[in-house]
């Protein structure tokens, strides 16, 4: 029997189903992401990536956004942790996937971005491939741009485009 | 692509810098009129990728890709477009998934 070849690091398989085809390094290196993420998640809310992840909701009314925050911003935090617990056991197990699953693995690779990119400053001219080796930020935009990357194919594998 | 090197943490390795965002800059008036509907606008942010927009918007709002493509680049061009209209809970709800998503989204009432 031949075995498929991969297509890329997320593939669709039919019946909506999704194989992620990764290493098990990086399995294991993004578990360690997700594991931050996760404690990101319970710190301090005026840290700016905490902030990217719980934007305002009315930018014109403070009072109402602060009524807002009070009761959604828990709600947002808990979505946020169950996508997480989920993530963690795609990655731990290479089995293929649920739409649902692979839908909860995109929300969190790209929460990660958001904190990278928030990290690392990025903007609309940035070009973070070229941050150069010796910069102390050169890992967080290795891994920044490693998460594009998956991101783009998993929203490939999604829409089937 | 893999991930060959060591894993950096989610956190700045020198001395914090101010990375604050600024609150969406918008010249608006504030109304209580109760009857106008409400707008969700999504605002222009440089990380989250295009493809993912437009994509969200399909998911969350059941946009044919050339809707949610062209509200997309209405984001990325204008700064902001926007993505739903109607009552204040429909609009909490709405800002409430774009933010699971990770998109940065608000919502005024209609002027």
């Amino acid at each position: 029997m031949r075995r498929r070849r991969p297509s890329g690091p997320i593939e669709a398989i039919g019946n909506g189903t999704f194989l992620i085809n990764l290493p098990e390094q990086d399995r294991l290196t993004l578990s360690g992401f997700v594991d931050q993420l996760e404690q990101l998640l319970h710190a301090d809310t005026q840290d700016p990536r905490v902030r990217r992840l719980f934007p305002v909701a009315y930018h014109d009314d403070p009072d109402r956004d602060a009524e807002y925050q009070n009761y959604m911003h828990d709600e947002l935090q808990q979505s946020r942790l169950n996508s997480i617990a989920m993530v963690r056991e795609v990655l731990a197990h290479d089995e293929p996937l649920t739409e649902a699953q692979l839908h909860g693995f995109m929300m969190i690779i790209n929460n990660l971005r958001l904190v990278l990119g928030t990290l690392l400053d990025v903007d609309e001219s940035a070009d973070t491939d070229d941050i150069d080796e010796s910069d102390p930020l050169f890992g967080q935009a290795q891994l920044y741009g490693y998460l594009g990357w998956l991101l783009e194919w998993t929203v490939s594998a999604m829409t089937g485009e | 692509m893999s991930l060959t090197t060591s894993p950096p943490p989610l956190s700045i390795p020198v001395s914090s810098q101010d990375t604050q965002i600024a609150d969406p800059d918008v010249d608006t008036t504030e109304t209580t009129e109760v009857d106008k509907p409400w707008i969700v606008l999504v605002w222009n942010d440089p990380i989250n990728l295009m493809s993912y927009v437009s994509f969200v918007f399909q998911k969350l709002f059941g946009y044919s890709k050339e809707k949610a493509d062209a509200l997309m680049l209405d984001v990325h061009e204008k700064g902001r477009a926007v993505v739903s209209t109607g009552p204040r809970e429909h609009a909490e709800l709405d800002v409430f998934r774009l933010h699971e998503h990770g998109l940065w989204a608000t919502m005024q009432q209609d002027s």
